[in-house]
């Protein structure tokens, strides 16, 4: 590598030397590279294929409109929520530092990683008829699994965190010193919160929603677990997938082709939002 | 603007008795303590100055509300704002304080309009024509609606400003708020401040650690180092009067005499005896001699036959110049003055005066130190 002058070198000052070593490896690194965005595409490429010719029956099938509908609402419902619970304890882990802060930390990010059918089979055993509030919950006369309320609470399980995540680094990303500055103009830490610190960090809470509600979109094993497989009911798209792949192949295909415009053109419009990109976990 | 005395414990420098700002802080940190009493005049500008960690910044935090202090009294006017022996805390927003700081903290996502109407009070219509007058104030008239990131520097310190007048503040509080600009706008801002206040009456209480937007803004100036008050009086005062050589080193005098008193009207430095100001001290009292180094005569050794008595010659060691001034380094003829140094004196002047007197031909000068330059502090 060529000896460098200036010391403070930018790490691209320093990548040029290095990308021109690698000049050998670098027909390897290019076949390589194109494999994998071969392998990523050629799947999504034959799923376009086999459903764009599909007559308007597929689109338009009752099973294709009831799974669309439940999902958009259900996703919805879970964004709002994950917004509601998620807000202030985003705004607590970026501000505050508190006893068990790393605990709750990773408690938060854990469904990320959790197999879904954990976090289904989790939440049965947790809100489950014969689960640790069951009995207080029929007392109350209230059943939750197998329900459209579960989808929504199994989606907002999953789905939560992506808000939480991209809401902290937002929150954090907020100077200190003008909430300070807005405080000693007389308005109060709440309204400062409003008028100051979600301002800033809009453009992270925004790409932390849309991630939420693809996710949230996407939902299958806690689902399925959770709130089961029922036509109308809790067959969210990804059920109805699942299903129509025994059933009805066009509207499994339908559905999917929806799912992969959605998801693609959500990850675009976080990516254009955030000049530094939201990672997923 | 009547009170007699102050009533803390803590008060051991209170010069100024006629308060609009009663401060008296403590506060212990790792490896800091800050010790602060000040009492600042009403409708004037009272100066902070000291080195970065002087304890500055953490004062303005602290009359802010952002820093709690140990022990100690911050008291408004009238109003208690901390109070540890009664447990008065008052929030920032109760306060009433208004902030600039160096790094402004405008909001980003509002208009410069927004920024000033931020912290009003009122009816909307009511706000928007205070806005206007604000900005007709500031010169901003034409950039109520810019965002601040499409202002420039000095239009960005005036919205900061306007904005923290714009809710009337009891005190304004300046943490070097110039000092991130270029000189030229450095000094438009400083003389604008100081026409501005002196048209609203606004207290302010201003940071700087330079010494000449000190002197220029002051109407009383508090010298501070690790955390205390060394000194607090007029910039002149303390410019021609420091209180000990520290506070003369803090503001800028490069010549510190070590002396004796011989009489009340005489000191001897370096074997040699002048004339001076010693009534305060008694008969062989060990003495600092503080020379200004722009206050010192230099004479040619052919000029005029009538010369001070407290002259003594000199050779020229090195000079140099930073563009404005020249300063120069004799060392004395005969016994040294400040054998701590490897020079004697330091003489600065003007660059025009420096070519005037040809200084760059001559080495050997007559140098004359008059009784009022020479001012003597006990340590």
């Amino acid at each position: 590598m060529e000896t460098d002058l200036n010391p403070m070198t930018t790490p691209q000052a320093l990548s040029l030397p290095t990308a021109v070593r690698f000049h050998g490896g670098r027909f390897l690194f290019l076949l390589f590279a194109s494999l994998l965005v071969l392998f990523l595409t050629l799947p999504l490429v034959a799923l376009i294929l086999r459903a764009l010719p599909l007559g308007l029956d597929a689109w338009l099938s009752q099973d294709t409109l009831d799974a669309l509908q439940l999902s958009l609402v259900t996703a919805s419902l879970a964004t709002i929520i994950s917004f509601l619970i998620g807000t202030p304890v985003a705004y607590l882990l970026a501000r505050e530092n508190f006893r068990g802060k790393t605990i709750v930390d990773t408690l938060i990010d854990l469904p990320m990683v959790l197999p879904p059918s954990v976090a289904g089979l989790a939440l049965l055993m947790a809100f489950g008829r014969r689960g640790l509030l069951g009995p207080s919950l029929s007392a109350i006369d209230i059943t939750l699994p197998f329900t459209v309320a579960a989808v929504v609470i199994a989606e907002t399980f999953v789905a939560a965190p992506f808000y939480v995540r991209s809401a902290k680094a937002g929150f954090g990303a907020v100077d200190r010193k003008l909430e300070q500055m807005s405080e000693l103009l007389g308005v109060s830490a709440f309204r400062t919160f409003l008028r100051v610190t979600m301002p800033l960090a809009a453009p992270s809470l925004f790409g932390g929603l849309l991630m939420t509600w693809a996710r949230a979109l996407g939902e299958f094993g806690a689902t399925i677990m959770f709130a089961g497989n029922f036509p109308g009911r809790t067959q969210t798209m990804p059920l109805a997938i699942y299903s129509g792949l025994e059933s009805n192949l066009d509207t499994a295909l339908a559905l999917s082709l929806i799912l992969v415009i959605v998801s693609f053109g959500i990850l675009f419009i976080v990516r254009a939002i955030s000049p530094k990109g939201i990672t997923l976990g | 603007m009547n009170n007699a005395q102050c009533t803390t414990e803590f008060c051991s420098l209170c010069i100024v008795h006629y308060e609009m700002l009663s401060l008296h802080i403590r506060k212990q940190f790792d490896a800091f303590h800050l010790e602060l009493d000040l009492d600042a005049p009403s409708e004037k500008i009272t100066v902070l100055f000291g080195a970065s960690g002087a304890g500055k910044s953490l004062t303005l935090a602290a009359m802010a509300g952002f820093l709690a202090p140990d022990a100690g009294r911050i008291v408004l006017g009238e109003r208690v704002l901390f109070d540890a022996a009664g447990g008065v805390n008052l929030a920032p927003q109760a306060r009433k304080i208004g902030m600039v700081r160096q790094d402004l903290a405008l909001f980003p996502h509002l208009s410069a309009a927004g920024n000033i109407a931020y912290g009003m009070k009122g009816a909307r219509g009511d706000k928007e024509k205070r806005v206007r007058e604000l900005l007709a104030l500031m010169q901003l008239e034409n950039f109520g609606a810019r965002k601040p990131a499409e202002l420039s520097g000095g239009q960005q310190q005036r919205v900061a400003l306007a904005r923290a007048l714009a809710i009337e503040p009891d005190l304004l509080l300046l943490d070097e708020p110039f000092s991130a600009l270029d000189l030229q706008t450095r000094i438009e801002l400083r003389r604008e401040l100081k026409e501005l206040q002196q048209r609203l009456k606004t207290s302010m209480l201003f940071v700087t650690h330079d010494l000449g937007e000190a002197a220029l803004l002051a109407d009383e100036m508090a010298v501070i180092e690790n955390g205390r008050v060394l000194q607090f009086a007029t910039p002149n005062e303390i410019l021609r009067a420091p209180l000990n050589t520290r506070v003369a080193q803090i503001v800028g005098v490069k010549n510190i005499l070590p002396a004796v008193v011989v009489a009340a009207n005489c000191i001897r430095i370096g074997a040699r005896e002048l004339e001076a100001d010693a009534r305060k001290f008694a008969l062989g009292a060990q003495v600092q001699a503080c020379v200004r180094a722009e206050r010192v005569l230099l004479v040619r050794p052919d000029g005029p036959s009538r010369i001070h008595s407290n002259t003594l010659q000199g050779e020229l060691l090195d000079q140099e110049s930073d563009g404005n001034d020249v300063m120069l380094r004799f060392r004395a003829d005969g016994a040294r003055l400040q054998p701590a140094q490897p020079f004697d004196l330091q003489i600065d002047m003007p660059v025009y005066v420096y070519e005037r007197l040809n200084l760059a031909r001559e080495r050997h000068w007559l140098i004359t130190l008059k009784p009022n330059v020479l001012h003597l502090v006990a340590e």
